[in-house]
């Protein structure tokens, strides 16, 4: 019971194992699928959707020279993450914060609360014309609308995280001398980092979507961008390998989030 | 300690008189236990002593200054543990001495010490949620001795533990009172633990909790030898414990029948 480690660690690695071959018992057949109905029974036509072959001139297009809309897939993947990572860090930056802050004081909740029930209805996306207004066809639309779009859930769970912590061990706290600052620090912040990570993940997501869209309406670079040059040119290989990209740097980032999580959080364990 | 305290709670527009013309006194290194039934005011009486809760009316000494806030002449111990699951137990042990500014060295020989002296050996480095009801229960007491307090204050502390455990931390609890005796106020609404381990013990009503009476077991306890015997069950057993023992129930007994109403009365019988 004391040391679970040395017990557990083959079993999870065994566990792991037999995950992955799941997934590829999942995943080989409908691959093979696509290669059937795409090229060998020409079910599909590749008018609608792509066959492998196609994905892959598309992917060999992107990577070399000039790749395609304006820059290469490692530019494309490296500018929509670097926006992804700004307005995610702008969002998180301000809404943890605020939302830790309202969970605590009842006149920061009544000062602020009215304000975000307003901003809040807003679908993130309506902001995109004004943020083009704002800010041109540049980084900095798609960071303030990001922004929007990540600081909500964001703010809502580290504000939930701080309300669901035991009054008692806030008690607990004070009646052991805790002062104001300490109590912020050893109660409110650990208290509610499993929320606060909840809220993380969920802003990573709305990152992503947010980001690929605002590149939808306008941009010059970007997977957003290259999704939208591809369906001008009516090039479906190349719409659905941004797509698989978009799809592999949110996961990417997903797990990345995970593995902080579960540094940040090792009572959990 | 406390005068004519009463305490009434606002719920929906209407007056809940909690505890009505409370006043008794704890003496110097004096162990006095509560008991009455539940919803009586044992909670409220005791969140007064630390400082958490404040009178309607009259007023709650320690000490001869009257109560404002928690203060480091007073530890609470609680019924639900109240440890900081994000802690280690040498951290949750540690944690009143750090907010009071104790450096590290003298903090680390002080929690290595109470370590010891509750049986917590091997477990430093465990998070509370790896640990037994009885043992998180072992560190929460460290966790108030370890700051020297004068005044103890207990709520229900072994309320959460099964049976045995109960028994053992009885025992345990008794000898920690004697080797290294403190003013303590005990809440149970176990009549034999509060006749065990207390000097006295205060009876109080259901509410609004007002004292029944108030009970001297100290002399008793000295004129029968009980400490003499190193196990529980052995001064249940004597004579003169099964006699207070029935006398506080009788106190308890009656003012229940007094206000159990007749269709209750009928469907137990
Ligand atoms: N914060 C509060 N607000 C409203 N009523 C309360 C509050 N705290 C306690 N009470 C009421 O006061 C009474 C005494 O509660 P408590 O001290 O917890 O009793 P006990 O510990 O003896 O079971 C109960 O009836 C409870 O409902
Ligand atoms: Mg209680």
């Amino acid at each position: 019971m004391h040391d679970p480690k040395g017990a557990a660690a083959p079993a999870a690695s065994t566990g792991r194992l037999r995950r992955f071959r799941f997934a590829l018992a999942a995943i080989v057949p409908l691959l093979v699928l696509w290669y059937v109905l795409t090229s060998v029974t020409h079910t599909i036509s590749p008018g609608r959707f792509p066959s492998p072959n196609d994905v892959l001139q598309a992917a060999r297009q992107i990577s070399r020279g000039n790749g395609y809309a304006g820059g290469t897939l490692a530019a494309q993947v490296w500018q929509s993450s670097k926006l992804v990572l700004m307005g995610f860090a702008v969002a998180v930056g301000t809404g943890a914060p605020l939302g830790l802050l309202m969970g605590w004081s009842r006149r920061a909740e009544a000062l602020l609360n009215p304000a975000f029930l307003l901003v809040r209805p807003i679908p993130p996306l309506a902001w995109i014309p004004l943020a083009i207004l704002w800010f041109g066809l540049g980084d900095g639309a798609k960071i303030f609308v990001i922004w929007f779009a990540a600081f909500v859930p964001a703010l809502i769970n580290s504000y939930t995280g701080v309300r669901n912590i035991d009054p008692t061990l806030v008690a607990a706290a004070r009646v052991h001398g805790a002062s104001r600052l300490q109590l912020v620090t050893h109660v409110l912040i650990p208290g509610s980092m499993p929320m606060i990570f909840t809220g993380l993940r969920l802003s990573m997501q709305a990152s992503w979507t947010t980001l690929v869209a605002a590149e939808l309406v306008g941009a010059i670079f970007g997977l957003g961008h290259v999704l939208i040059v591809a369906s001008l040119d009516i090039y479906p290989g190349m719409i659905l390998y941004a797509m698989v990209w978009v799809g592999i740097m949110g996961a990417l980032m997903t797990k990345a989030l995970a593995l902080l999580e579960r540094r940040a959080i090792p009572w959990r364990g | 300690m406390f005068t004519n305290v009463k305490r009434s709670f606002r719920r929906r527009d209407q007056e809940v008189l909690a505890l009505d013309d409370v006043s008794f006194e704890v003496g110097e290194k004096e162990f006095v236990a509560i008991v009455g039934p539940s919803g009586c005011g044992k909670t409220t009486l005791l969140r007064m002593a630390a400082g958490l809760d404040f009178p309607t009316s009259g007023s709650v000494r320690v000490g001869d200054r009257e109560v404002s806030g928690p203060g480091p002449d007073r530890a609470v111990v609680f019924q639900q543990f109240a440890l900081f699951p994000w802690k280690t137990v040498e951290e949750n042990i540690a944690f009143g001495l750090r907010c009071r500014g104790i450096d590290a060295d003298a903090r680390s020989r002080i929690v290595a010490s109470y370590v010891e002296l509750m049986g917590l050996q091997g477990y430093e480095r465990a998070y509370p949620q790896q640990l037994s009801g009885g043992m998180q229960q072992r560190v929460a007491i460290a966790r108030s001795y370890a700051l020297d307090p004068d005044v103890l204050l207990m709520d229900e502390p072994f309320g959460a533990l099964d049976a045995q455990t109960r028994v053992v931390m009885q025992e345990e609890l008794i000898k920690l009172c004697r080797v290294n005796p403190r003013t303590a106020l005990f809440i149970t609404h176990s009549v034999e633990e509060a006749v065990y381990l207390a000097d006295r013990v205060v009876v109080l009503t259901r509410r609004p909790g007002r004292i029944r009476e108030i009970l001297d077991i100290a002399s008793v306890r000295r004129r029968e030898g009980w400490d003499t015997y190193e196990r529980i069950e052995e001064v249940m057993d004597l004579e003169s414990f099964v006699h207070l023992r029935t006398r506080i129930w009788r106190l308890l007994r009656e003012r229940q029948e007094d206000a159990a109403p007749a269709g209750i009365a009928v469907k137990s019988a």
